[in-house]
């Protein structure tokens, strides 16, 4: 039973980072119908300007701040540094193309994608950056409840996923940019009618998206103890996974979703073989896909003949 | 402008004029029939097979072959049936470990080959049409999703399965050796005849490629083409038309995977020894990125696309073939960005001008110069050393100088008129800057670079690539 | 020849077809007429298979056309047009119409691929049939034409290619969706006579929907008028067109209507 729960907490904590990322790819694929394949090396660049926040500010052996204020500026940089990147990313690889044919945008993203990836490994070496986590944040911050334990780590990985998915329901349900969002992902052209800058919308929606994966960057980064150039390909993918399962285009789907998918993999890891839990998840998917396409919380399109 | 009236209409009216129009080059090239354009490709590769003895040019053109096999299957499910499938490449990678598992000591299996080439072909078929079945249901989108994930799956299953424990068994079983690869694969030998030279898989491949592009070109222009066609085009008004789209879509893919599949034995053999990650999301971004610049839905686009896809990493590996190509590269974009001969040669002064500048000011402020032999990689740095200044710190310099690039040419895009004109020299220098400095040695990075480049402009400027034609949607 | 049966179509809440009969006998013109949103084209996709009606059936002579996919509806012999014309926009005219022939020919992937003679033979004859039923417009759809993409054309020429391409699948009933819309006059007289001529020499049975009075009037040997997917009324044109349920259905309460 505890076996269970050690399992369930990990699963959880995964999740949320993976909701995190999945709300990236719904939020895009809300407003403009496109799979933005670029979005995890977004992930992979906040992780990274994570990492030099903390080397910025002494690193972890020797940090000269307080360590709650190296990671509230790790995480600030983080955030702000992939928005920007997700607003740049718009603009020129996808803005052009809003007319275009189905095709071209993932084309397009995917050029992205490998420029990110490509160009941080020019300025970033293939070395795997240590953001050695375990000497500057004490595990005995952590708190057991029985036998299950939780370290700070986790524990913080895991409160913080869930302050950011409040507060970007609280954005998306709440303020006018977010209900501005949410019409535009409804009926463009209508939005366009009632006088919506989509423009300026879209901008802020690649934001936010971009802003939360840069965070799960920065958590990987200190659950996983290193960043790399590479690091982006399998959790995009995952996150990917997330948002298709809980629904392309729901947020509360994203998040369903991310949560669903921490917990499978790591009970898969637990109880099945590590060495096939990979496998496993997406077979899983695959048959989930096939059965409900639109996912769990997803609308079926309807199309006019 | 001709006899416009009532009825007639401005497309008819226009038609002489635009014929007219078209420029001389155009329509000498259309001129010649097709079988000649394609014809001269396979002339050149022919008489290459008979001249030449280079083992190096011989690997080349052999990858070559396999890309083009590759390009035309994903050709067919694509560019004409409009299918995006992402796991594409797993056929490929299913084809090749099928061969291995037969052809070596992983299961002590050694097949002859006549028996397991159309074996694993035929197998790899059932696998596509077994994928296809459930695939059905989804369109668009989420059939692009489920085909990743498939090809994810293939790929998680092969390093997985070098470590089986059967719960009936004390060890645990190793089939395909994950993610150490399987050495030693026997050779291709057919009836007696041993492939043990890169030329007898040359000329292998050479018939192979000559026979499907017949074949692939008669069926797109004849029934099953135009079907996959209007599919792609309007897959519901297609059925109402009696083209029974499931089945069209299915033909299409598992065509695509049989190419595929087969491609895939052929290089286990050559290769005589496979790995996975060759057979995963890098090489399938390049097969639809050569397919891309082709032009998807032309059968010449994906072998150009093939041709430029496999002969720029290998140009690139020479430095001074890179670094013609590039240069070449960089003065025909300025020499089409500025239309006039007299604006050209302004933009080159400057460019000079620039560089001799940036000498002066880096001197000026003290930073250390590079010792010509660190960074002069052939003929090229040659000629600019005593031009360019290179930095002694040049992986930061260099870094600094690929975001300046990216920065200028994000400002050139959104920029007007006046301010591009200026822009452009400053672009045009810190491009060789960082060509010589950084680019010239990291061949592979650089690549990579460039073709992630050339996928955004390409999309942005030419979606329908070379050779596709300018397609009309509605969304 | 074509009878539709107590046809209802739900979608949720939203009943669009109730109880819906309508009966062609065969060689018969019958237009469908009535305001928007009031089903017509919800039961053209019912007949062609693309929604599944609540209940009812559709038969084409004795077979029941209920349960098969468009395809195999198309391939008993029912063929129809777009209200927004959906074209093969990328396609050539010619590849347009003989694209619909798929039904009707046989050559599969490896005898094309091989070029076998019986592969060749039926691609001759598929153009040799796309060409004449061009030819059938006139000289509007014919020569060089043939090879321009279908998005070059006009939208009358884009309407008429739409009906080509439907006769290419050698249909026995023909529904056309409101063929004359967006036509000036001269163009929806000749729609009139290619309608009335498609009868004629062809012997296809023809269910028309269209708002352009002068049409329907010129067409049909019947009108049936639907308002809220209920038939209101059934007869010949004059009787439709004055009946008090359409002419509020048109018009709104208390107007009355004269030719």
């Amino acid at each position: 039973m505890d076996y269970l729960g050690q399992q369930l907490i990990n699963g959880l904590t995964l999740g949320g980072v993976y909701a995190l990322i999945a709300l990236g790819y719904t939020l895009v694929y809300g407003v403009l119908q496109i799979l933005n394949f670029a979005h995890g090396d977004v992930y992979m660049i906040g992780a990274f300007l994570g990492f030099f926040a903390m080397t910025w500010l002494g690193g972890p052996l020797a940090p000269t701040v307080p360590v709650a204020l190296m990671l509230l500026v790790m995480f600030l940089i983080a955030m702000m540094g992939t928005g920007l990147l997700g607003i740049v990313i718009e603009r020129f690889a996808y803005r052009p193309l809003r007319n275009s044919t189905r095709i071209a945008p993932l084309i397009s993203a995917l050029g992205v994608s490998i420029l990110l990836q490509n160009g941080a490994l020019l300025i970033f070496s293939p070395s795997i950056r240590s953001y050695d986590t375990s000497s500057y944040i004490p595990s005995t911050l952590g708190f057991s409840v029985g036998e299950l334990t939780i370290d700070s780590v986790r524990l913080g990985v895991l409160v913080l996923s869930a302050v950011l998915m409040i507060l970007l329901t609280k954005w998306v349900n709440g303020t006018q940019v977010g209900r501005a969002m949410r019409a535009i992902a409804y009926d463009k052209d209508a939005a366009v009618m009632m006088g919506i800058d989509v423009d300026r919308v879209i901008r802020w929606t690649f934001f936010v998206g971009a802003a939360l994966a840069g965070a799960a960057g920065v958590m990987n980064g200190l659950l996983l103890r290193g960043v790399s150039s590479g690091m982006g390909l399998i959790p995009g993918l995952k996150g990917f996974t997330a948002a298709v399962i809980g629904g392309i285009g729901s947020v509360p789907g994203a998040m369903l979703g991310g949560l669903l998918l921490g917990v499978i993999e790591s009970l898969a890891q637990g109880y099945l073989s590590t060495n096939f839990a990979d496998t496993i998840t997406f077979i899983l998917l695959i048959t989930f896909m096939l059965f409900r396409p639109n996912g769990i919380l997803g609308r079926p399109m309807m199309v006019k003949v | 402008m001709s006899n416009l009236g009532i009825g007639t209409d401005e497309w008819v009216a226009q038609h002489e004029e635009r014929l007219a129009s078209q420029s001389p080059l155009k329509k000498l090239f259309a001129r010649i029939p097709l079988w000649a354009k394609w014809g001269s490709f396979f002339l050149i590769a022919f008489l290459f097979g008979m001249l030449s003895d280079n083992q190096y040019l011989l690997r080349v053109g052999v990858n070559l072959a396999l890309f083009i096999m590759l390009s035309y299957g994903l050709n067919i499910v694509v560019g004409y049936a409009g299918i995006l499938d992402l796991g594409y490449v797993a056929f490929y990678g299913f084809g090749a470990y099928g061969y291995a598992l037969l052809s070596s000591e992983q299961l002590g299996q050694h097949w002859p080959t006549y028996v397991t080439v159309p074996f694993i072909t035929i197998l790899t078929a059932i696998l596509g049409y077994l994928i296809s079945l459930p695939s059905r249901r989804l369109f668009g989108d989420y059939l692009a999703i489920v085909t990743l994930f498939f090809g994810q799956v293939f790929v998680q299953l092969v390093l997985a399965s070098d470590n089986i424990t059967f719960p009936w068994a004390d060890d645990y079983v190793d089939i395909t050796a994950g993610s150490n690869g399987i050495p030693g694969l026997d050779t291709f030998n057919l009836f007696g005849y041993i492939f043990d030279d890169i030329k007898d898989y040359y000329w292998l491949l050479m018939v192979i490629v000559l026979v499907l592009t017949v074949a692939i070109h008669r069926v797109s222009a004849t029934r099953i083409g135009r079907a996959w066609r209007t599919v792609r085009e309007d897959a519901l008004v297609s059925e109402v038309m009696g083209v029974s789209v499931k089945r069209v879509k299915t033909l299409a893919f598992v065509a695509g995977a049989t190419i595929a599949g087969f491609a895939g034995t052929i290089f286990a053999g050559m290769q005589t020894s496979v790995f996975i990650n060759g057979f995963d999301l890098p090489l399938m971004v390049m097969i639809y990125a050569a397919i891309i610049l082709g032009g998807s839905g032309s059968l010449a686009g994906a072998l150009i696309g093939a041709i430029i896809m496999t002969i720029l990493p290998e140009l690139l590996r020479v430095p001074n073939y890179g670094a013609i190509l590039f240069f070449v590269a960089l003065l025909l974009t300025f020499f089409v960005l500025s239309k006039k001969f007299s604006r050209f040669l302004i933009y080159v002064v400057s460019i000079i001008l620039i560089g001799f500048a940036f000498q002066l000011a880096m001197k000026a402020i003290g930073v250390t110069q590079a010792n010509a032999e660190d960074w002069v990689v052939g003929f090229t740095g040659d000629l600019l050393k005593n031009w360019l200044f290179v930095p002694e710190n040049r992986i930061l310099w260099g870094n600094f100088a690929f975001i300046l690039l990216l920065s200028l040419i994000a400002f050139f895009s959104i920029a007007k008129p006046i301010w591009k004109h200026v822009l452009l020299p400053f672009i045009g220098f810190t491009a060789i800057f960082l060509w010589e400095v950084r680019l010239i040695a990291d061949v592979s990075t650089t690549r990579q670079l460039i073709i992630g480049a050339m996928l955004v402009v390409l999309m942005i400027l030419r979606p329908q690539g070379l050779f596709g034609q300018t397609r009309v949607e509605i969304l | 020849m074509l009878k539709l049966s107590n046809i209802s179509m739900e979608f949720g809440a939203l009943k669009t077809l109730n109880d819906l009969s309508i009966e062609l006998k065969e060689k018969e013109i019958v237009s469908v007429i009535g305001p928007n949103g009031a089903g017509k084209t919800t039961l053209f996709n019912v007949i062609t298979g693309l929604y599944k009606p609540t209940s009812g059936s559709v038969k084409l002579g004795s077979q029941e056309m209920l349960g098969l996919s468009p395809a195999e509806i198309n391939r008993a012999g029912i063929a129809r047009t777009f209200q927004n014309v959906r074209l093969f926009l990328n396609m050539s005219v010619l590849e347009n119409v003989m694209s619909a022939t798929f039904g009707r020919t046989r050559s599969g992937l490896f005898s094309s691929a091989l070029g076998l003679k019986r592969s060749r033979k039926e691609e001759a004859e598929v153009k040799e049939k796309a060409q004449e039923l061009l030819k059938f417009f006139g000289t509007r759809l014919t020569g060089y034409r043939w090879d321009q993409p279908a998005f070059s054309l006009s939208y009358a020429n884009r309407r008429r290619l739409e009906i080509a391409r439907a006769l290419a699948t050698d249909p026995k009933v023909l529904l056309l969706d409101e063929p004359a819309a967006g036509m000036n006059p001269k163009e929806t007289q000749e729609i009139t006579e290619i309608v009335g001529s498609l009868r004629a020499e062809r012997g296809l049975t023809i269910l028309i929907i269209e708002h352009d009075m002068h049409v329907v009037e010129g067409v049909s040997d019947r009108v049936v008028a639907l308002d809220y997917g209920v038939k209101i009324a059934e007869g010949d044109f004059d009787h439709v067109a004055t009946h008090p349920d359409v002419v509020e259905a048109y018009l709104g309460k208390g107007s009355t209507a004269t030719k």
